[in-house]
């Protein structure tokens, strides 16, 4: 039975959590430093959910008729929700933004560089070059041409996002079995047939991979960019906890952080799964 | 009106550039004129240009010399009017059995009604109307190419080339599909199709074809015509003419190395 299978599995693997969160647990009572008086090295779950998401109410920056800490106003769990949500949204933004710049930009400049065997070795020494260059390395580079500003963080992101996207997909195409286009060609398939209604739904099982790979440096791009200078976001309430070593906050965001990247995960995935319903199995999970 | 010269080859050669840099002649000076309507199997041994000739034909590789002329026009690239199926599977997986069939209709505009019932009727004639909405990965290798072979015919083309395509099949699919590939070729009131049909295997040839063209190194070797009646059933191929056209393959083919008096009695 499936069904029996994968409620076992399922059952593992909420034992793996529960496991892994009693760790946390068992650490932070084992291990008492601190990094500064009443700062925990680790924090513990009776910490993290009470004083610490309190405390994250500091980076409400007031409106919606709860006014900010700064405005004098007492810590509450609605300011720090708010707070929580607030920068999120700033770093999902910056996140769509560049995804969708990066992506589409990527992806189109490889269909059409992929046009033409002529085309595709034209750019394949700049792509290589392009790649190889670590995305990190670029920041300051970012910062100096556009600022700490929400189009220089978002094209930071576009621009990490676009590379991979743009060399995935050339390989992608290169890939399709020639099969498939000679299939089509006979059959009376004019090029631009060939590329809608083969090439196209071809190169989705590989896409996938394409997809999950950017979002994952789409997010990395993206808290890399606040990181430096950003007046917003979850990079940026991060970096401003570590000024002050509240470690209990940097970690409790970086919890916030993970269930976001595996929220976006699984929506790239089930998208893909839909479109791949004629794929084998293998393909789509 | 039939066209007696529905495929022309005229001094057809094929050269490939080895990865050592040699040049190698896979078709070397073919000269052939297959009639409309004529079913011809090309046999060899492998690497003898069957199917790099067959390719040519298809357009989707140009002869080095020579030309190619194909129902009065020279060819210049792959049309519809000749369809190929392959010896791998070239169904499209990502869409369902329909679809595949009506392809190469829906390329050039046929409405969709239209195209949905000839796709219908010829998924009926190799008898896949209960998967029509199928996905190709839920379809077994002999479905697959009864799939193949509906689209080639709903396309409508004149031409008809098979490389190698029941190869990787079992025995008795393989059976099933010849004769599904008859039926269809020799549908009552209708023209027949112009067929060419690579194969290595000398009872298949000798089951289907009108006439059989062997290939050795390139070139054509011999030129048969094979008489027997239709449709051919075991005890055909027993036919003392049969016999002899096989002992005649089979030494091309290298497998017999001269034919012996008293072989075709």
């Amino acid at each position: 039975m499936t069904g029996g299978a994968n409620g076992r599995e399922r059952f593992v693997a909420f034992g793996v959590f529960v496991a892994l969160a009693a760790l946390w647990q068992g650490l932070s009572l084992i291990y008492t430093a601190e990094a500064q008086p009443g700062e925990p090295m680790i924090a513990g779950w009776q910490v993290l959910f009470t004083r610490t998401l309190l405390s994250l109410s500091d980076y409400w920056q007031g409106g919606l008729g709860v006014p900010s800490v700064a405005d004098g106003a007492e810590r509450s769990y609605l300011a720090a929700a708010l707070s929580v949500i607030s920068h999120l949204l700033y770093t999902l933004a910056r996140l769509v933004t560049g995804l969708v710049l990066g992506g589409g930009v990527g992806f189109l400049l490889a269909l059409a560089v992929s046009w033409s065997r002529w085309s595709r070795s034209l750019v394949e020494a700049p792509v290589q070059f392009l790649r190889a260059l670590p995305l990190l390395a670029m920041v300051p580079l970012f910062q100096l041409w556009f600022g700490a500003t929400f189009l220089g963080q978002s094209l930071f992101a576009a621009y990490g996002v676009g590379v991979l996207v743009f060399a995935g997909t050339v390989n992608a195409v290169r890939n399709v079995p020639q099969i498939y286009i000679d299939h089509a060609r006979s059959l009376g398939a004019s090029r631009g047939q060939v590329y809608r209604t083969v090439i196209l739904p071809a190169i989705l099982p590989a896409m996938r991979s394409v997809a999950l790979l950017c979002l994952g440096a789409g997010w990395g791009a993206v808290l890399g960019a606040e990181y430096l200078g950003a007046q917003s976001g979850l990079g940026y309430v991060i970096v401003y906890a570590q000024q002050f070593a509240f470690l209990d906050r940097m970690f409790l965001i970086s919890l916030v952080f993970i269930l976001c990247t595996s929220a976006s995960y699984w929506v790239v995935q089930r998208l893909f799964a839909r479109w791949l319903v004629w794929a084998p199995a293998s393909a789509r999970e | 009106m039939l066209n007696s010269r529905m495929i022309e080859f005229i001094h057809v050669e094929r050269e490939f550039t080895r990865a050592d840099g040699q040049s190698v002649r896979a078709v070397d000076d073919v000269s052939l004129i297959v009639p409309e309507g004529e079913f011809v199997c090309l046999i060899g041994p492998s690497g003898c240009g069957k199917s790099t000739l067959l390719q040519m034909v298809a357009g989707l590789t140009a002869p080095s010399s020579g030309t190619i002329v194909s129902d009065d026009s020279e060819i210049d690239g792959p049309g519809r009017e000749r369809g190929m199926v392959f010896q791998r599977d070239s169904v499209f997986p990502w869409m369902r059995v329909i679809d595949n069939v009506e392809y190469g209709l829906k390329c050039r505009g046929v409405p969709l009604e239209q195209r949905r019932s000839v796709a219908r009727e010829y998924l009926r004639r190799v008898g896949l109307s209960h998967v029509e909405k199928a996905w190709p990965r839920e379809l077994s290798g002999g479905m697959l190419k009864r799939v193949a072979i509906a689209a080639v015919f709903a396309n409508g083309g004149k031409i008809l080339l098979l490389d190698e395509p029941f190869g990787a099949l079992d025995y008795v699919t393989r059976r099933q599909l010849h004769n599904v590939l008859l039926d269809l070729w020799d549908e009552p009131g209708a023209e027949r199709r112009t067929v060419l049909f690579v194969t290595h295997d000398v009872d298949e040839a000798l089951t289907l074809a009108d006439r059989i063209v062997a290939m050795r190194a390139g070139r054509v070797a011999d030129d048969i015509s094979v008489a027997a009646p239709r449709p051919r059933t075991t005890d055909s191929l027993l036919r003392s003419d049969m016999v002899a056209i096989k002992h005649r393959l089979l030494t091309h083919l290298g497998l017999e190395s001269a034919p012996r008096a008293g072989d075709a009695a």
